[in-house]
């Protein structure tokens, strides 16, 4: 099954993917807080109804889950895909889903919210994702009424939501341009355009693999289309100094950049244990590598998805049996070895 | 700018760290602050903040615990949300906590969005729905219009916000409705009107 993070277009872009989610409420029942276990499954089942023989854009079924009932690993390997996130993978409560066969669109139901649209496309896409978001909103909009107030927008459960409900969101890779003395301040000053960035991976100030989400910080005072404008703008601008920094470097230690890349080529073909960390360091250098010319493989291949396939939940779910930490960091290894391509 | 750590609540503490002389700066909110350890500091993050509380003393609202009480005592009478339950959890039970609490998060609404007012899509599917609503809500009208004491409760606790963010004047604004608002109490009961029929039940 080829999923949306597969396309090995993907790598040649500094803009890894475009994301936007939209979270709405059905006006007939109480937020998710309130809604007891009873009539959230009454509520998923009705949606499901809504919603059934819907067809994603390439014509295919979506697939129907009970996200509740899926086993702790399925659920962590969906959030380490994106399809859920943190606060989802916690929550027991009767949760039902819909994903497009290549998991670039999903709806959740009862979570956070009532319903979350979330559209994901390859590279800088944002226009898209949110067109594609916007006519999944209406079609549902078709079945139910959505609890909205004329003052506030759509109401959500988080009133760090409610207005649009809008997150837009761009994945970054910034391997260049977050080594400058300056980036802390730009990170900080993405505030004055209505935008956040942060990294990641990695807890607190540490950050691994060079990847950036660059979001929208409010969802209300703009219309949707505004704010999809300002991370899309922003995230061009990160997109073109990354490539001037590169292009610098590419000029001035061309020697020391190639050695790094094909260093870190080396160290994961023959590397018996890699840990999240060293791995997406490494990876992170093939990533630009692949990228700026300099590495070409074999056969077409999409580093961005090996850095879905290392993370601990698919590797538990690929091995027949549990795995300890240290088994992990070697069951890591041992899928870098088997996967990445050789060079031409 | 969202907390760091929880990244749901705004951020309203700067912390600095140096260790080894490399420096370190964290945004947090109040809640992620007072979890985390910061040895001798860690008394600042409980409960109130001391400057607040000085304030607070100066511009007359001291008995401080029983009108807390009584705003915290809010509760939304579609789902049972109380002002505590969403100041703990930062969410909202039901689309009807939104107007029930509006006095008490607009302001905050204003201050973590830049704006109160949505300017983007509306639902294409429910302009009746949204008429009805608007009907039920002037019918709800005059059962959720608010007792003095709440309305006292609710701008006591604007009143303390104000002075957490440090936004005097608004402070000064809600210290004179207070008190007004307790004169004219004070007013109806030296005239003998006692209205307390009016209220049975939320």
């Amino acid at each position: 099954m080829r999923r949306w993070f597969d396309d090995t277009a993907l790598d040649s872009s500094v803009v890894l993917y475009s994301r936007v989610r939209l979270v709405r409420n059905w006006s007939e029942y109480p937020f998710s807080l309130r809604l007891s276990d009873a009539d959230g499954e009454e509520m998923v089942n009705r949606l499901f109804q809504c919603t059934d023989g819907w067809m994603d854009e390439m014509g295919r079924p979506y697939q129907k889950e009970w996200l509740n009932r899926l086993s702790e690993l399925d659920r962590e390997g969906l959030k380490e895909r994106r399809v859920l996130n943190s606060a989802l993978l916690e929550r027991k409560a009767p949760m039902g889903a819909l994903v497009s066969e290549d998991e670039s669109i999903s709806l959740i139901f009862n979570g956070t919210d009532h319903v979350r649209i979330q559209t994901i496309f390859p590279g800088l896409a944002l226009r898209e994702a949110f067109q594609l978001a916007d006519a999944l909103d209406d079609k549902i909009n078709e079945k139910i009424s959505y609890s909205f107030d004329k003052k506030y927008g759509y109401l959500t459960s988080f009133p760090t939501n409610v207005g649009t409900g809008l997150h837009a969101s761009t994945l970054l890779h910034l391997p260049s341009l977050s080594k400058g003395k300056k980036f802390n301040n730009l990170m900080a000053e993405m505030g004055r355009f209505g935008t956040t960035i942060r990294g990641l991976l990695g807890e607190g100030s540490e950050n691994y693999g060079d990847l950036y989400v660059v979001s929208n910080q409010k969802t209300m005072g703009q219309t949707e289309k505004e704010m999809v404008d300002v991370v899309n703008r922003v995230t061009l601008q990160l997109a073109g100094q990354e490539k001037q920094v590169r292009e610098m470097y590419k000029k001035s230690h061309k020697m020391e950049l190639e050695d790094e890349i094909y260093k870190s080529y080396g160290v994961l073909k023959y590397a018996r244990k890699l840990s999240m960390k060293e791995a997406m360091t490494y990876l992170s250098q093939i990533l630009m590598g692949v990228s700026e010319g300099i590495l070409t493989f074999r056969e077409p291949y999409s580093i961005y998805s090996m850095m879905l396939g290392i993370q601990p939940a698919n590797l538990k779910k690929l091995s027949d049996r549990p795995l300890g930490k240290a088994e992990l960091d070697g069951a890591r290894a041992r899928y870098i070895r088997e996967e990445l391509p050789e060079l031409k | 700018m969202l907390c760091e750590r929880c990244r749901i609540r705004e951020a309203n503490i700067k912390y600095t760290e140096v260790i080894n002389g490399i420096k370190t700066e964290h945004n947090l909110c109040a809640q992620c602050a007072k979890e985390m350890d910061f040895g001798p500091y860690s008394a600042i993050f409980d409960g109130e903040f001391p400057l607040a509380k000085l304030l607070s003393g100066l511009l007359g609202i001291g008995e401080e615990t029983q009108e807390e009480k009584s705003y915290k005592g809010i509760v939304c009478p579609v789902c049972k949300t109380s002002y505590d339950d969403f100041v703990e959890k930062s969410r909202f039970g039901c689309q009807d906590c939104y107007s029930v609490f509006d006095p008490l998060i607009r302001d905050n609404i204003k201050k973590i969005q830049g704006s109160d007012r949505h300017v983007g899509k509306v639902p294409k599917f429910q302009a009746e729905s949204i008429q009805n609503q608007g009907e039920e809500t002037k019918k709800q009208g005059p059962k959720k219009e608010l007792t003095p004491e709440e309305k006292i409760a609710m701008l006591q606790a604007r009143l303390k916000e104000a002075l957490q963010r440090e936004e005097y004047e608004e402070a000064a604004v809600c210290r004179d409705e207070i008190r007004q608002l307790k004169e004219a109490a004070q007013e109806h009961s030296e005239n003998g009107m006692d209205e307390k029929e009016s209220e049975t039940d939320a």
